[in-house]
C-alpha cells in the first residue's frame, strides 16, 4: 500500500475510535455532572438520612429531604409490574417458541413491536382515563389511583420486552434437547416446562431483570396513575410517588442552585445508579450464559 | 397418567391464552382510541391551532405536530453522526478488543438510563448552566442522548450481519478498508441502519418525560426557533388530560400520535424484512 493511502486509512480509523470513545464517555459525564449538582445533599444531609428519611418537605424551614417513600413506591410499582407481567410474558414466549401454529408467530411478533412502539404517555392516559375510572366506579372509591394501578399499566408496557427476550432465550436452546425429549416420548408441555425452560433459565431471568430496570425508570405512565402523594405507602393499594414522577413534577418549580434543586439531582442519581446496577448485573449474567452454552 | 394429561391441557391453554392476550391488548388499545378519538379528528383538527377557553378545548393540534417534528429532526441531527461512527467502530474496527467491549458495555448501560434522568441532565447543563432556557435546542439534545444507544446498537447489528466473505474478499484484493466500508459494507447494511433510525425516530416522537422538563410548553407557535419552547404531541396529550382541558381532544390527540408511531414502526419492520432478504441473497 502506498504511504499516502496508509496515512488516510489511519486517519479514518482514528476518527472512528475517537468518536466511539467520546460518545460513550457521555454516560460517565452525565453521572459526574449529576453527582456534582447533587453534592451538597450528600455532604450536608448525608446519604443515610437522605435514603431512609420518610419526610419530603423541600420548601419548609428547615427543609426535610427523605426519599424513602419514593424509593419504596418505585420498588413496589416495578416489583408489582414484574409479578403480573412475568407469568404472562413467559407463557407467551413459550407459546411463540413451541406451540403457536405456523402463521401465528409471524403475526404476533409485529404485534409485540407495535406494543413497544406505543408511547408511555398513551399507556398512562388510557390507564388514568379508563382503568382508574373503572376502579372508581366498580369499587366505589373517591379516587382510584394506586401503586397497583401503576403496576398494571407498567406490566402491559414491559410485557413485550419480557416476551421477545425470553423467546430468544428459548429458541437458543440446542435442538438436541428437543430431539432427545421427543425420542423419550414426553409431551410437548412437559418438555417445554421441564427441559426448555430450565435450559433457558438464565436468559429468561435476564429478560426479567432488564424489564425491572425499565419499569423503575418509567415516568409518564406512573406519574398519571400512581396518585402522587408523598406519604409512605404501606400496601400495594396505597398511593405513592415513585422517584421519576417526583423529579418530573418538581424540577420545573425548584429554583436552580437551591437545596431543593440539588435534592432532585440526588434523587436522580439514586435512580440512575439503581438502574445501571441492574443492567450490569444482567450483563454479567448473560456473559456467564454464553460460556455455559458452549460447554454442551 | 390422567393427572398428567390434565396438567398438560391446563398448561397448553395457559400458553395459548397468554399468546392471544397480547394480540387482544393491542387490538383493544387501537380500537378503543379509534372509537373515542376518531369522531373528533377532522382536517381542521390536524391543521388548526389550539383554541377555546381553556386553551386547547377546541381547535387543532398543528403546532404540537410541528413541534414534535422539529424535536425529532434535531434529535436525529445530533445523534446520527456520532451513533453511526460508534457503530462502525464497534463492528469494523474494534471487533474483539478490550476497548470495544468497554464501549459496548457503556452504550448498553446508556440505553438503560431512565429518560427522566436524561432530561434532568440536559436541564442542568443546557437549560440552566448554558442559559438556553426551556427550548427546542435543549429538548432536541435530550432526545438525541436518549436515542443514541438505539442507533448504535441497531446499526452495529446491521453491519455485523453483512456476510464476512465480503470483507475477506475485499481485503485479499488489497482494497483499502475505508473503501470497502463505503462501497460494499455500508450499502449492504443500509436498509437495516435506516430501520434502526426510524425506530429511534418513533421512540423520540413518543417520549414525554425528557421534553417535559427541557422543551415543552402548553402553548407555543413551534416555529423552529432553537431557543424558544415548543409544543409537542405527547406533552399536549398529557396537558389536555391532566389539566382537565378536554377529554375528547385528548383521545383524538392520542389517536393521531399512535397512528403516527404505528406507521413509523411498520415502515421500520418492512425495512428490517427487506434487510433480511438482502442478507440471505
Amino acid at each position: 500500500m502506498n504511504p499516502g493511502l496508509e496515512l488516510k486509512e489511519k486517519i479514518i480509523s482514528t476518527i472512528f475510535i475517537s468518536a466511539a470513545v467520546l460518545s460513550s464517555l457521555l454516560l460517565l459525564g452525565m453521572l459526574l455532572f449529576i453527582l456534582r449538582e447533587s453534592w451538597p445533599i450528600w455532604s450536608q444531609v448525608g446519604a443515610m438520612d437522605f435514603l431512609s428519611g420518610t419526610a419530603w418537605r423541600p420548601v419548609s424551614t428547615p427543609p426535610q429531604f427523605g426519599i424513602a417513600p419514593m424509593l419504596i413506591s418505585t420498588m413496589w410499582v416495578a416489583g408489582g409490574a414484574l409479578l403480573i407481567a412475568a407469568p404472562l410474558g413467559f407463557g407467551c414466549a413459550i407459546f411463540l417458541a413451541e406451540f403457536a401454529p405456523a402463521p401465528l408467530p409471524a403475526m404476533l411478533r409485529p404485534v409485540l413491536n407495535m406494543l413497544t412502539g406505543i408511547p408511555s404517555v398513551v399507556y398512562g392516559f388510557l390507564g388514568a382515563a379508563v382503568l382508574i375510572k373503572f376502579f372508581e366506579l366498580r369499587f366505589d372509591l373517591a379516587s382510584g389511583e394506586s401503586l397497583f394501578a401503576a403496576s398494571l399499566i407498567l406490566a402491559i408496557m414491559i410485557l413485550p420486552f419480557i416476551t421477545s427476550n425470553s423467546e430468544a432465550a428459548l429458541r437458543s436452546v440446542a435442538p438436541e434437547y428437543r430431539q432427545a425429549g421427543m425420542a423419550l416420548g414426553v409431551s410437548r408441555e412437559y418438555m417445554a416446562l421441564r427441559v426448555l425452560v430450565p435450559l433457558a433459565r438464565r436468559g429468561m431471568m435476564g429478560a426479567l431483570v432488564l424489564a425491572f430496570g425499565r419499569a423503575m425508570g418509567e415516568t409518564m405512565a406512573v406519574l398519571m396513575v400512581a396518585g402522587n402523594t408523598l406519604m409512605l405507602p404501606f400496601s400495594w393499594f396505597n398511593k405513592g410517588e415513585p422517584l421519576p414522577a417526583l423529579i418530573a413534577l418538581e424540577l420545573g418549580s425548584s429554583i436552580p442552585g437551591s437545596i431543593h434543586y440539588q435534592a432532585l439531582f440526588a434523587a436522580g442519581l439514586v435512580l440512575i445508579v439503581m438502574v445501571i446496577a441492574v443492567n450490569f448485573g444482567v450483563n454479567i449474567l448473560l456473559r456467564r450464559l454464553k460460556s455455559g452454552v458452549k460447554q454442551f | 397418567m390422567r393427572s398428567r394429561v390434565a396438567a398438560d391441557l391446563l398448561l397448553k391453554s395457559f400458553f395459548w391464552l397468554s399468546g392471544l392476550f397480547i394480540l387482544l391488548v393491542l387490538l383493544a388499545i387501537i380500537l378503543y382510541l379509534i372509537w373515542r378519538g376518531g369522531p373528533y379528528i377532522s382536517s381542521q383538527f390536524i391543521v388548526g391551532s389550539p383554541a377555546g377557553t381553556p386553551l386547547g378545548s377546541e381547535g387543532g393540534i398543528f403546532p404540537a405536530i410541528k413541534g414534535t417534528l422539529w424535536l425529532v429532526l434535531l434529535a436525529l441531527v445530533f445523534s446520527i453522526v456520532p451513533g453511526l461512527l460508534t457503530a462502525v467502530y464497534l463492528s469494523e474496527y474494534g471487533s474483539s478488543g478490550r476497548l470495544a467491549e468497554m464501549i459496548s458495555l457503556l452504550v448498553q448501560s446508556m440505553s438503560g438510563v431512565p429518560s427522566i434522568v436524561t432530561g434532568l441532565f440536559v436541564y442542568a447543563l443546557g437549560v440552566v448552566t448554558l442559559g438556553w432556557g426551556i427550548s427546542l435546542l435543549a429538548g432536541g439534545l435530550a432526545l438525541a442522548i436518549m436515542v443514541f444507544p438505539v442507533i448504535v446498537v441497531s446499526s452495529r447489528d446491521a453491519l455485523l450481519a453483512v456476510d464476512e466473505n465480503y470483507r475477506l474478499v475485499a481485503n485479499s484484493l488489497g482494497v483499502a478498508k475505508s473503501y470497502t466500508l463505503r462501497r460494499v459494507i455500508l450499502p449492504r447494511a443500509a436498509a437495516g441502519i435506516l430501520a434502526g433510525i426510524l425506530l429511534a425516530l418513533g421512540y423520540a416522537a413518543g417520549a414525554t418525560a425528557p421534553i417535559m422538563v427541557t422543551a415543552a410548553a402548553i402553548a407555543a407557535s413551534s416555529s423552529g426557533a432553537l431557543l424558544e419552547p415548543v409544543m409537542a404531541l405527547p406533552y399536549h396529550l398529557y396537558i389536555l388530560f391532566n389539566e382537565h382541558i378536554s377529554i375528547n381532544q385528548a383521545y383524538a390527540t392520542a389517536l393521531v400520535l399512535v397512528i403516527l408511531l404505528l406507521l413509523i414502526n411498520t415502515l421500520a419492520l418492512w425495512l428490517y424484512s427487506l434487510q433480511e432478504r438482502i442478507n440471505s441473497r
